[in-house]
């Protein structure tokens, strides 16, 4: 008996491999598994057997028969994943058909460079508890000069080519600020010390246009007001700063500067990051490079912002951002920032 | 400013071994050396030739092939084109690797296939003179193949190439004794005084008796502030000697004649400007400085005419004008080979009233350059005696005749006294220096100083007074800057913590600049905020001139702009020649009028996209939409409105499509746009294809928080019921009329409709399938309600023209 099971489960084995239909196999399985099929017929002819026969045969033709389901449920899996299979084969897509492969899809965005060095700057003051603060364009002499200390006829003016503008009689001049200093006021105005903030923004000289000149361009004014500080702490702060700019220590040095805003004035020139200080073109062979200029806030600028210049000092710088959005791209031509070339602008794609 | 340290070496030692090192030191402690260069050098390389013979150059008719003895009776051959070459002459000869002034490099050169082996040279190549006609000839007694330095009995000098600008506030460094105190104080050598005051008392001596022939007169009040005069006679004007030639050369003049290097030379060894005239050419017996009453020609020594106006300082005898003062003479006064007699002026003039002319006439000199940094008038009197000592040196018959005339302010000295603390002075510095170290500082700039325990009293000298040091920080400027910036380490401050936030508007910038960046695919641009009529014009936009530049770079950037529009206009056309289509935008600044604070600045977002397949209209009010709610402002986009004007575009403005327009309504102002560009506005730029635009005053919001309107609600309990229908619709009305018509259904179980198809059905009907959505939240909704609902949806709909689809 035993033998003929064993011969009916080869048989079944071999007949199912090559079905390739679920009809065929259901019905296959029916002819040994059905009411009437070959398995079931010994089963039901386990009754007329002898109880020590039916104990011997009976287990062994129930794994037969549980073998043979099993057999079944898996030729239908992979019939059905055959069929998916082929289902999905006829559907296919080019999966290469994306937008990377394709010309003039818009996939792609991105803030403008100056943007991105402006966000990692004001980032950085953030950390270190600047405010960033923000004020007009066109200016009134006050805050561009006056408030400065720079007085009319102060030889200071020929430093700064002014933009002015026609302007009614007894309505004072008007001009576009020369640079971001005039926040030093405003924001001094409005503030009790201690208190420290920057203010980037867009400035204007009446100046010929070049590659490295531009009659608008950005600057980030700085400034730290409270009691006792130091060149030391301006020293701490900029070589901070420009070691996070730049990611790596910064050498600097403070040269004497002229600004009437300041009292002492520097210059503060950084150690040349193309040929770090061995002397080449952009450091005009001298191993550095002018960076900021900066200083200790003249006490009649304080006075102007309202602040007791006897018990409260401070420091300013400015900060050339176009500068820095040049070093760190390689940029050749400072117009191309004001320019709105997709060209350029769009080799700054954030994705 | 050139600097010699030749020079500089008659008043104070200084280690010149390493020219780069000590430029450096320079720099760091008073001014930016920008150059630093050693003269002479080619000389050190070049001899007298003596030509020996001449011959055709095969190939060019204009050349000579020259041989020539130099060094050690060599002879050598060179090709020369000058016209001046004849055997016998003598000249002088570069080798291959001399460097001529001009920077140029002699290297092995074949000249029409002749090799020449250096160059004969010329004055002009020499820096001798600003031009010459060939080479230049040396008399005949020249003896050959000697070397120039020792022909021309020049030594090597180191030159400093001072910027200019780092020297606006010091009026003291315009003369190389104010620079040489400088090195004093930094290489702490001592500063050597030629001009003591045994030698003021000479002079005083000398220039006290007899009857001055020319006198001097302030009529009026003036630009004058002191006028020394002084006649000699018996001065002959000739070549000055070699000396002083080489120094003027080295920082950059040209030799003139005996008479006015001299003057030249006390200007740059002391920093005071003066002026010598021919005391024949002012007629009468004195020289009046004086406001001008009218306007007035004057032609200067540089031979242009110049238009002088009422209240011009000028010195004048009774003819007229001599000298504009503080700026420079008339051609018809100066001193020429024939002078005999001189009249010595040094004055001092008001820094503004010089810096006003002369930018005026456009005329700036050695001289005004120097007296508007406000020079101290108590340098005038040693300027006029050294001028005298120089004059009586090279000319022994020299004669001074009758005593010094002065007119002006009384000449007194009041001292500046600043008292500070050296506590201050360290903290400031942040610094730890010894009292008596601020004190040699100060005295090697000839501050005088007085310490009484923590006190430093502080007399400022008159030529550091005039308008350089005003207060207690500029002492300490001095102190720092000659202990050195360097030695100051860097230190934290110790401070308060509080936390530190970005301003409503820079986190509504950043967020709109993201949202645009990451969700609309755009870039962001800069234009610039200065544009022109001719680009107005382009954009046929109405307003124009609220802000006029006076000095405007040129007609293309004279005015402020009022909108970004024609910017982007601008940027669009460039932009639209190299894509197909493209999505940019900027937050920049309208410049607008306000009658209260003359300007108005208002931030304004401008977004442009543009497709010359099909209108970006749609999807651009699709990004519009999305970056509002982004930023949690309450909108409304409407259509044109009678009543209200837009503020984002001006009304007369042709350039706005007359369909695809929509209003930006914000807290009931129109404070923005969406809009596509009019196909006329695009022909003015060339565009071709589609460009829509947006325009939002983001201004008026910028500087309140942006909310955040998330509301949680819990999810239904209880199952909602979706009914699908399609209605019909005529083919030009908008699905936003038939979705506002089934909204306005008042049944309160009625959730929500959505558009999900739109097909066109006719030529002129389109149908369009709604879903809506029934709800109750406290139960499952009974069919009976469900119908309802549905009628009433129906029914509205039909109402507002839009019947079921049969």
């Amino acid at each position: 008996m035993k033998e003929k099971l064993d011969a009916l489960f080869e048989e079944f084995k071999n007949g199912i491999a090559p079905m390739a239909t679920q009809a065929e196999i259901l019905n296959f399985k029916a002819e040994y598994l059905g009411k009437n099929g070959q398995i079931s017929q010994i089963l039901k002819s386990l009754k007329d057997l002898s109880n020590d026969e039916r104990k011997a045969v009976g287990p062994l033709a129930n794994q037969v028969k549980e073998k043979m389901n099993g057999l079944v449920v898996e030729r239908l899996a992979e019939i059905e994943v055959a069929e998916v299979n082929k289902k999905l084969e006829q559907n296919k897509i080019d999966i290469s058909d994306r937008f990377a492969n394709r010309a003039n899809v818009l996939c792609h965005g991105g803030l403008h460079p100056t943007t991105i060095i402006q966000r990692e700057v004001e980032d950085i003051f953030v950390s270190m508890g600047f405010e960033v603060l923000d004020g007009p364009h066109m200016e009134d002499d006050y805050h561009n000069f006056e408030a400065l200390n720079i007085p009319a006829d102060h030889p200071a003016r020929d430093m700064q080519d002014t933009f002015w503008f026609q302007t009614e009689e007894g309505k004072g001049k008007h001009l576009l600020r020369t640079h971001t200093s005039t926040i030093q006021v405003r924001g001094m105005s409005d503030r009790k010390p201690p208190f420290r903030f920057i203010a980037p923004g867009k400035v204007f000289r009446c100046e010929r246009t070049d590659a490295s000149h531009e009659m608008v361009f950005h600057q980030l004014e700085g400034m730290m007001v409270g009691e006792d500080i130091s060149i030391g702490h301006l020293i701490y702060f900029m070589k901070t700063v420009l070691k996070e700019i730049f990611n790596k220590e910064v050498e600097v040095r403070l040269r004497p500067g002229f600004f009437p805003f300041v009292e002492p004035g520097f210059e503060l020139d950084i150690r040349c990051l193309i040929c770090n200080g061995k002397g080449c073109s952009v450091c005009k062979q001298t191993g550095w490079v002018e960076l900021l200029p900066c200083g200790m806030v003249h006490p009649k600028v304080l006075q102007a912002g309202g602040i007791d210049s006897e018990k409260y000092n401070g420091y300013a710088f400015g900060l050339g951002l176009d500068r820095l959005v040049m070093m760190r791209y390689g940029i050749d031509d400072i117009r191309h920032l004001h320019g709105a070339d997709l060209r350029f602008i769009s080799q700054f794609k954030d994705y | 400013m050139l600097v010699s340290i030749d020079w500089i070496k008659d008043f104070v030692e200084v280690d010149d071994s390493n020219p780069k090192a000590l430029s450096e030191k320079f720099t760091l402690a008073t001014a930016e050396v920008e150059e630093v260069f050693v003269t002479g050098q080619h000389l050190s390389k070049m001899c007298v030739a003596e030509i020996i013979e001449i011959e055709k150059h095969p190939e060019a008719d204009k050349l000579n092939l020259v041989t020539f003895k130099c060094f050690d009776n060599e002879t050598r051959k060179v090709v020369c084109g000058a016209s001046n070459v004849r055997k016998g002459l003598k000249t002088p000869f570069a080798p291959i690797g001399t460097v001529l002034p001009g920077g140029f490099e002699l290297t092995p050169k074949k000249i029409r296939g002749v090799l020449s082996e250096g160059m004969l040279c010329s004055e002009e190549e020499l820096g001798l003179k600003e031009s010459s006609d060939g080479i230049m000839e040396l008399p005949e007694d020249s003896p050959t193949g000697m070397g120039l330095v020792e022909y021309f009995n020049q030594k090597a000098d180191i030159i400093l190439d001072i910027d200019n600008k780092s020297l606006t506030h010091r009026p003291d460094l315009w003369g190389h004794y104010g620079m040489a105190r400088e090195f004093s104080a930094i290489y702490k050598n001592p500063l050597k005084n030629p001009f003591d005051e045994a030698w003021m008392k000479k002079w005083e001596a000398a220039t006290s008796k007899g009857d001055a022939p020319v006198k001097v007169r302030f009529d009026g009040e003036s630009s004058g502030i002191g006028y020394f005069g002084l006649t000699v006679e018996g001065v002959e004007v000739g070549e000055s000697p070699q000396w002083m030639k080489t120094r003027l050369e080295a920082v950059g003049l040209r030799p003139i004649n005996s008479i006015v290097d001299i003057s030249n030379y006390v200007m740059l060894e002391l920093g005071h400007p003066n002026h010598i005239f021919d005391r024949d050419k002012i007629s009468g017996s004195e020289v009046v400085v004086k406001r001008l009453n009218s306007e007035e020609e004057f032609v200067t020594l540089d031979e242009e005419k110049r238009s002088l106006k009422p209240d011009d300082t000028v010195i004048s005898d009774k003819n007229g004008v001599l000298v504009l003062a503080g700026i420079m003479g008339g051609l018809n006064s100066g001193v020429t080979e024939n002078t005999k007699t001189i009249f010595i002026e040094v004055a001092n003039w008001k820094a503004a009233e010089v810096r006003r002319t002369s930018s005026r006439l456009g005329l700036r000199t050695d001289s005004s350059q120097r007296f508007e940094k406000s020079l101290d008038s108590f340098q005038m009197k040693k300027t006029l005696f050294r001028i005298l000592e120089l004059v009586m040196e090279l000319n022994p018959n020299a004669k001074i005749v009758g005593n010094l005339q002065y007119d002006g302010q009384e000449l007194k000295d009041e001292d500046l006294k600043l008292t500070l603390k050296t506590a201050k002075i360290n903290s400031i510095l942040g610094l730890e220096l010894e009292s008596s170290e601020m004190v040699s500082i100060l005295n090697a700039l000839d501050f005088k100083t007085s310490l009484s325990g923590d006190h430093l009293e502080v007399i400022v000298p008159t030529f550091r007074k005039t308008k350089d040091i005003e207060c207690g920080d500029d002492i300490i400027e001095e102190i720092g800057r000659i202990v050195g910036y360097d030695n100051i380490p860097q230190r934290s401050p110790k401070l308060d913590i509080a936390p530190t936030k970005f301003s409503h508007a820079k986190i509504l910038h950043r967020k709109i600049q993201d949202f645009l960046v990451y969700h609309s695919t755009a870039f962001e641009v800069m234009t610039y905020p200065l544009i022109g009529d001719k680009l107005l014009d382009k954009a046929k936009w109405p307003i124009r001139d609220q802000f006029k530049l006076i000095n405007a770079l040129s007609k293309d950037h004279s005015q402020m702009r009022d909108s970004l529009v024609p910017s982007l206009l601008e940027s669009t056309s460039e932009n639209s020649k190299n894509f197909q289509k493209g999505r940019f935008f900027e937050i920049g600044r309208r410049y607008l009028g306000d009658k209260k604070d003359f300007r108005k600045e208002v931030s304004s977002l401008g977004m442009v996209f543009f497709d010359k397949e099909e209108t970006p209209f749609n999807s651009l009010a699709d990004n519009v939409d999305g970056l509002l709610r982004s930023i949690g402002i309450n909108f409304q986009f409407t259509g044109k409105h009678p009543k209200f004007k837009n503020e984002a575009v001006p009304e007369e403005w042709m350039g706005v499509h007359p369909h695809e327009f929509l209003n930006i309504q914000i807290m009931g102002k129109m404070r923005g746009v969406v809009f596509s560009v009019h196909p006329l506005v695009l022909k003015s730029f060339k565009i071709k294809g589609n460009v829509s635009m947006a325009l939002i005053d983001i201004g008026h919001f910028e500087n309140n928080p942006i909310k955040n309107k998330v509301k949680y609600k819990p999810l239904p309990k209880f199952p909602n019921s979706k009914f699908d229908f399609t209605v019909m619709a005529k083919s030009d009305a908008g699905i936003g009329e038939v979705l506002l018509a089934a909204k306005k259904t008042k049944f309160k179980e009625l959730e929500g409709v959505e558009i999900l198809d739109v097909f066109k059905e006719h030529d002129d009907q389109k149908a369009i399938t709604l879903r809506a959505t029934f709800a109750d939240p406290e139960k499952t909704l009974p069919t009976e309600v469900l119908t309802q609902g549905q009628e009433a949806l129906v029914n509205s709909l039909n109402k507002a023209g839009f019947p079921l689809k049969t």
